[in-house]
């Protein structure tokens, strides 16, 4: 019994001071990791705009290119040509994604769009957070909504409203697209009320 | 021979140990699967190499000191606090200090936990042996650890991306093996890897009975 006492006793010992070094630990870091999310969340805003920044000058670029506008809770940003983009979430296929969505001042052409968040399979559905892969929404519409066909079926031309989706990757691709039109059918109705 | 003199018969055996006789990576073959996540650019390599590194060198520190007190049957629990703790910290200052290596290996920070290089040498190393002898056993897995996962990071990284530590590296006409980046190419690269230097080291496959 004396000994389950002993056990007990150093385990709780133990777990209380590697605790107190954790609370330390992230009252400490916590500032800096939450100044970083803010930091990612400007970068992204600006990369979707398709406004140019380095990691040096983000918080000047945003803060001479960009207003933020709040509308029923929401942020809208909205850059000196009128686009505005807005922050999207939803589920891909093995964990949530999100990221910001910009759009032209039509609220109809699709700006440019930045990954902030995914888990999709690396190198087959992780595509969609790179680059290149973004690059192919720019220009589409959304109107009257957007689809993300099998590669080397959507359209070439820069008006239309379909994109090619990643080789092996349909789901992730689906996916992609049902958060780009659900979010965007919850966000645009928004910012036509408040422009009028 | 210098260094045998300076570390004492135990401490050079210990070093010796861990960075080449008894290598946790090739000889024991622990850690194979951050060995095969996060090697696909050398900077996420040295940065995990970096994290077992130290929370091997902070177990050992907790460990080994506490060696006489714990409990028997609370052995396992005891590191596995040990051990979450600071890879939380780890973690923590990752995300603090540099989000995008933090971004890159994500999840496998959380993961060094689970590595089995830590328990292990907890188990076979620090509860048995004075501190001094525990972080040379520490530092010197650690750096066996990280050789392994930088070495294989540096043919991948040039290989997949043409780059070393984002530098471009291969000539303009150069074009990139995307499976490098990919998992099969870690599995091939990990294999040559065990292959090689299973051989260097004369390490023979257990013969059959």
């Amino acid at each position: 019994m004396k000994e389950r006492i002993l056990m007990v006793v150093f385990v709780v010992i133990l777990g209380s001071v590697l605790t107190s070094a954790l609370v330390a630990v992230a009252y400490y870091t916590g500032p800096r990791i939450e100044r970083n999310k803010v930091l990612k969340l400007k970068m992204s805003v600006l990369g979707a705009l398709d406004i140019s920044y380095t990691e040096d000058n983000v918080e000047r670029q945003f803060s001479e290119n960009v207003t933020m506008n709040e509308i029923k809770g929401t942020s809208f940003y909205v850059s000196q040509d009128g686009d505005i983009a807005f922050e999207i979430a939803g589920s891909g296929l093995w964990g949530p994604v999100s990221g910001v969505l910009a759009l032209s001042s039509d609220l109809e052409t699709i700006k440019g769009i930045t990954i902030i968040h995914q888990e999709e399979t690396p190198g087959l559905g992780g595509r969609i957070a790179e680059r290149d892969y973004l690059g192919r929404f720019k220009g589409k519409k959304l109107a009257p909504e957007l689809r993300i066909l099998a590669p080397g079926k959507a359209g070439a031309q820069a008006g239309d409203n379909e994109v090619d989706g990643i080789t092996g990757a349909t789901l992730s691709s689906k996916a992609f697209e049902r958060i780009l039109n659900s979010e965007s059918r919850k966000y645009i109705p928004l910012i036509e009320e408040n422009k009028q | 021979m210098m260094l045998r003199k300076l570390l004492g018969a135990k401490g050079y055996k210990a070093v010796k140990n861990g960075i080449w006789s008894n290598q946790p990576v090739f000889s024991m073959v622990l850690g194979i699967c951050s060995a095969l996540a996060v090697t696909n650019r050398v900077s996420n390599a040295i940065a995990m190499g970096a994290g077992v590194t130290f929370v091997l060198i902070a177990t050992s520190l907790v460990i080994s000191p506490l060696r006489a007190l714990i409990p028997l049957r609370a052995r396992i629990i005891t590191y596995m606090i040990t051990i979450a703790s600071f890879v939380t910290i780890v973690d923590r200052f990752l995300k603090a200090f540099y989000p995008g290596i933090s971004e890159a290996i994500g999840p496998y920070v959380g993961l060094i936990i689970t590595n089995c290089i830590i328990m292990g040498r907890a188990e076979a190393f620090y509860i048995q042996n004075n501190i001094s002898h525990s972080v040379l056993d520490a530092l010197s897995n650690g750096i066996g650890y990280s050789y392994a996962l930088i070495s294989i990071a540096i043919v991948r990284e040039l290989l997949g991306f043409g780059t070393l530590l984002g530098v471009r590296v291969m000539p303009t006409g150069w074009t990139n093996w995307v499976v490098m980046t990919l998992a099969p190419g870690a599995f091939f690269l990990l294999g040559i890897f065990l292959w090689v230097t299973r051989t260097a080291a004369d390490i023979e496959p257990r013969a059959r009975e």
